[in-house]
């Protein structure tokens, strides 16, 4: 572990130090002052401590407030992040599952999950791929919250990705503030707490979801073993953004019941899922084998907003494809305009 | 926005603000939208007053910084709207404050719509349209066909933006599955998405279309069951 160096480093970082020092310098040599460091510092942080946080996410004009409770408790995490704007929406993270609450909704939705790792953030290992399409940076140490912070940069190379800034606590490596960047340098979202305490215990009674369930529909949802779709499983993207590379590929039932192909592409940091799904007709005799015969769904066209990303859906070859990531726009349509069915001999 | 709300934010927004102070602040934003709107608009300010090295200040800058500040519409046409451009760290919040009237507001609807929209029969047309030649392009769309360049999306005619978005409760779970997959920090920005208040954005004067019951009666999902 280079944390102990870690440790050490933020003694000596405070002198400024710009540019693109992480780039071409050894690992060997790499050391205190190095952004990668604070990153792995910060991963280490949000996945292992106990923290109870509230902050304000800004985008697009809009702010909403957030309260985010995370507990590792005799090797079990739990995580809880809800709306305190009143929405009374509520996500409880417990090891291997993802309940999302949706008051407003009357519903509940729960998907199994691998452990990803915690709400509020981290990122991936930064192996030698992301080096190449983002450039990583410290930049001059600031003050956040009332404590002195590092201040790290991720910076994309072009404009299919976004970038972050992020102001790490000192002392923590917690990020006590975040920006999501488009390739300009322009601020998307902001994430800013008000707020963060990490205390040496959590109660159960604070990770317990406010929302009234009575009543409410529970949707599952996840990825399915059983699905016998060959003519699903031949689609794949045939041309991708610089540095994109499939990184999963399997089925899912989403939408009634809908079979889909749930394709996985990133760059090592930004994530694009891409579901294809059966055409209407077919798809709709295979739900009806299900409990609850249901219409087809319209065909869906267009590119929405997804958060700070896109979701962009087309119609290939009678299926709907649709593209989901927190990436800028372009790159979720380049995406999805190249997918078609591959042949497999 | 009294003088001194005001202060409170920006010494919040500095670092500065005792911690007994920030809790009052923070039970007053929680309970007051206009404030939370009026803080956004301060925090992105803010942001760009201390200045990265893309910020490009422009005359009226300290004008238009108190205008939007007390919420006015710093800009109101769409040709000063566009002189405004060249303001590189002005574009995030274009969408709120810029851009002109009814295109703006509903920018932020589209925002929320995007996660709880209502459903409309028809399903084919772009939530966000980024060219007018995709509404109503209903047939496959040729891989390799060259398409038109994307428009900003942020200037969106309110008649164009309520026709037919993409079903909201379908887009869900497409974000909900991807987000067992996005990377974590991307995928707090998608699950923070879904968490956002419905009613902000249609009090933000977006036309109400934001979010209505009919979400509710998509076709229900696999695997139901009753709650306990």
């Amino acid at each position: 572990m280079r944390s102990v160096v870690a440790a050490r480093a933020r003694w000596l970082v405070p002198c400024a130090v710009v540019g693109a020092l992480a780039l071409g310098i050894p690992e060997a040599s790499r050391g205190a002052d190095d952004p990668r460091e604070w990153l792995q510092r910060m991963n280490q942080a949000l996945a292992t401590r106990n923290y109870d946080g509230t902050f304000f996410r800004l985008s697009e004009g809009r702010v909403e407030t957030l309260r985010i409770l995370h507990r590792v408790k005799s090797g079990r995490t739990t995580e809880r992040l809800l709306s305190l704007d009143g929405s009374g929406r509520e996500f409880i993270r417990n090891d291997g599952e993802l309940t999302c609450y949706l008051p407003d909704q009357h519903t509940v939705l729960v998907e199994p999950r691998q452990d990803r790792g915690p709400f509020l953030g981290s990122l991936p290992q930064f192996g030698a791929d992301v080096n190449e399409y983002y450039r990583i940076e410290l930049l001059p140490a600031t003050r956040v919250l009332g404590r002195p912070a590092q201040v790290i940069a991720v910076n994309p190379k072009d404009a299919y990705r976004f970038g972050y800034r992020l102001w790490l606590d000192e002392r923590t490596a917690m990020p006590l503030k975040t920006q999501l960047c488009d390739a300009s340098g322009q601020v998307i979202e902001q994430i800013l707490f008000a707020r963060l305490d990490m205390p040496d215990s959590i109660p159960d009674s604070a990770l317990i979801p406010a929302v009234r369930t009575e009543g409410m529909r529970w949707v599952r949802q996840g990825p399915s073993h059983n699905l016998d779709q060959p003519t699903l499983s031949a689609f794949r993207s045939k041309e991708l953004p610089p540095g994109f590379r499939l990184t999963d590929a399997g089925a899912q039932t989403i939408n009634a019941g809908v079979p889909a192909a749930h394709l996985v592409y990133s760059d090592g940091l930004a994530t694009v899922s891409v579901f294809v799904e059966e055409p209407p007709a077919q798809a709709s005799a295979v739900a009806k084998q299900g409990a609850a015969p249901v219409p087809p769904p319209a065909p869906m066209q267009g590119l929405a907003r997804v958060g700070s990303g896109f979701a962009f859906s087309t119609v290939i070859q009678g299926h709907q494809v649709t593209a989901v990531g927190e990436v800028p726009a372009k790159t979720v349509e380049f995406i999805a305009d190249h997918v078609d069915a591959h042949d497999p001999h | 926005m009294s003088e001194q709300i005001r202060e409170q934010i920006s010494a919040f927004l500095d670092g500065e603000l005792p911690a007994s102070e920030t809790e009052l602040l923070l039970k007053r934003l929680a309970r007051d939208a206009e404030l939370r709107e009026g803080f956004g608009r301060y925090a992105l300010v803010g942001e760009a007053m201390r200045a990265t090295p893309h910020s490009r200040i422009t005359r009226g800058f300290a004008a238009r910084i108190n205008a939007t500040i007390d919420g006015e519409p710093a800009v109101s046409s769409p040709i000063a709207a566009a002189r405004a451009r060249p303001m590189h760290w002005w574009r995030p919040i274009a969408g709120a404050a810029v851009a002109a009237g009814v295109a703006a507001v509903a920018v932020v609807a589209l925002q929320q719509r995007a996660v709880t929209p209502p459903l409309r029969a028809a399903g084919v047309a772009p939530a966000v349209i980024v060219s007018s030649g995709a509404a109503g392009h209903d047939g496959p769309r040729l891989a390799n066909q060259p398409k038109e360049p994307a428009q900003p999306y942020v200037v969106v005619p309110a008649s164009a933006t309520t026709s037919a978005p993409l079903p909201g409760a379908r887009l869900t779970s497409y974000i909900f599955a991807h987000s067992r997959y996005s990377s974590v920090l991307g995928q707090r920005n998608v699950l923070s998405e879904l968490l956002a208040d419905p009613d902000e954005a249609s009090r933000a004067g977006a036309g109400g279309a934001v979010v209505n019951d009919a979400a509710l009666h998509q076709p229900v999902p696999q695997d139901v069951r009753s709650a306990q």
